[in-house]
């Protein structure tokens, strides 16, 4: 399915960081069309200390990028390997499924950078045709977003980062 | 029909046009003193899950439970078997002819194999305890919405009129579901999922047969094997045996 090399991927990933540290810029987002079925839809932040894609068409970014992106952000602060025991961490109530937006199409409840107050809704985790509302546990700016759009969640994973 | 009294503890409100029956109830929630009915004999702005729309002709039957169930998130959740017991009952109570109607997986009602009613719960709350819960429940009780509301691959829309010829006013269907959503809240309460379970099983739809159940992210078609304790609906595909949370499911 994917014609272009895991290890271009990389490359361009790695490049996209550089880019970053070098022009000290906080968030950079590209999209490639290789063809119709293949694309890779990067976003590189230094703010969130992550790099995820935005688009599933491309896993493989994931994995491979991640390295890329803690390299600057190493000297500011060490990354838990388990962001669930993050002091400002929102962990998922039940198992479900995770919507970011309150309904398809529609804007998010909250972007990375945003202010939120205690009790805002910040996602719904549906399981049985239950949309539940996820309040923000306490005020501050969303740090990190952790699950994609209508990704299955486990009890207790990590959801978004809030300090 | 045999009609049971409206049950004791729970409020009533009738409306005569509203946006949409579960807006009204986040609206009201903070007010409330017990679990309340709202009733509206128009939607204007029905919805369905993940924002699609219910379409809601004159005639048809939208209203919202709106209460404060406390307990954790997925406890609340096990009420969208809790409710479709209750609405299955109030059709048999309404028909009386319990053979024409099923269940599919978690909360629709089938009537000679179509959709006759939804079901969209919402709740807000964290893992400790959930604030509200409103459940709303949309009937089509006098007429079928036609049109490009209804998904490809969707159970046909029919109507309680159409398929049994039975007149029921959105007023009477309510005096039949709240006693019925009651008794079965009473018994989800008191014994916990157990005897829901048990009893949403006995009622559904396709149990040993191939479903495709539909995740915002993934497909599975395997064979309905049950409902586990948690309420997921449990498929046994080529490959493994899947317990699902969230999906739509197809026949």
């Amino acid at each position: 399915m994917t014609k272009h090399s895991h290890d271009a991927d990389v490359a361009f990933i790695q490049a996209l960081a550089e880019l970053l540290r070098e022009n000290d810029l906080t968030e950079l987002q590209v999209k490639r069309e290789y063809d119709e079925a293949d694309s890779l839809d990067v976003r590189v932040s230094r703010a969130s200390q992550v790099v995820a894609p935005v688009a599933a068409p491309a896993p493989v970014a994931v994995a491979a990028a991640a390295p890329a992106a803690a390299a600057p952000a190493a000297a500011e602060a060490p990354v838990s390997q388990d962001p669930a025991q993050l002091p400002g961490a929102v962990t998922s109530p039940m198992v479900g499924t995770a919507y970011l937006q309150p309904e398809p199409g529609s804007k998010s409840f909250v972007s990375v950078g945003d202010t939120v107050s205690e009790g805002q809704t910040v996602l719904i985790i549906e399981a049985m045709k239950t949309m539940n509302q996820i309040p923000a546990p306490h005020s501050g700016t969303v740090k990190r977003i952790l699950v994609e759009d209508g990704a299955p969640v486990e009890f207790g994973a990590p959801l978004m980062i809030i300090e | 029909m045999s009609i049971d009294p409206w049950p004791a503890g729970y409020a009533r409100v009738e409306l005569q046009e509203i946006d949409s029956t579960n807006a009204e109830a986040a609206r009201r929630v903070q007010d409330l003193t017990g679990p309340t009915w709202i009733l509206a004999h128009r939607q204007t702005a029905g919805r369905g899950r993940r924002g699609r729309a219910w379409a809601d002709p004159a005639g048809n039957f939208s209203a919202t439970l709106v209460q404060r169930p406390g307990g954790p998130p997925e406890q609340v959740a096990l009420r969208s078997f809790v409710a479709s017991l209750a609405l299955f009952d109030a059709f048999v109570a309404a028909t009386g002819r319990a053979n024409s109607f099923s269940l599919k997986w978690p909360n629709d009602v089938l009537l000679n194999g179509g959709k006759v009613a939804g079901i969209l719960l919402e709740s807000v709350g964290n893992s400790v305890s959930v604030s509200h819960l409103a459940i709303g429940i949309g009937v089509n009780l006098a007429n079928t919405p036609t049109g490009p509301q209804v998904e490809a691959r969707a159970v046909p829309p029919v109507s309680l009129l159409s398929e049994t010829g039975s007149v029921v006013t959105p007023s009477e269907f309510l005096d039949l579901l709240a006693p019925a959503y009651a008794r079965h809240e009473q018994r989800f309460s008191t014994y916990g999922f157990a005897p829901i379970r048990e009893a949403w099983m006995q009622r559904a739809a396709k149990v040993g047969e191939v479903i495709t159940a539909r995740t915002a992210t993934e497909e599975f078609t395997g064979t309905f094997e049950a409902v586990d304790e948690t309420g997921n609906l449990i498929l046994k595909t080529a490959q493994s045996r899947r317990a699902i949370a969230a999906a739509d499911v197809f026949f």
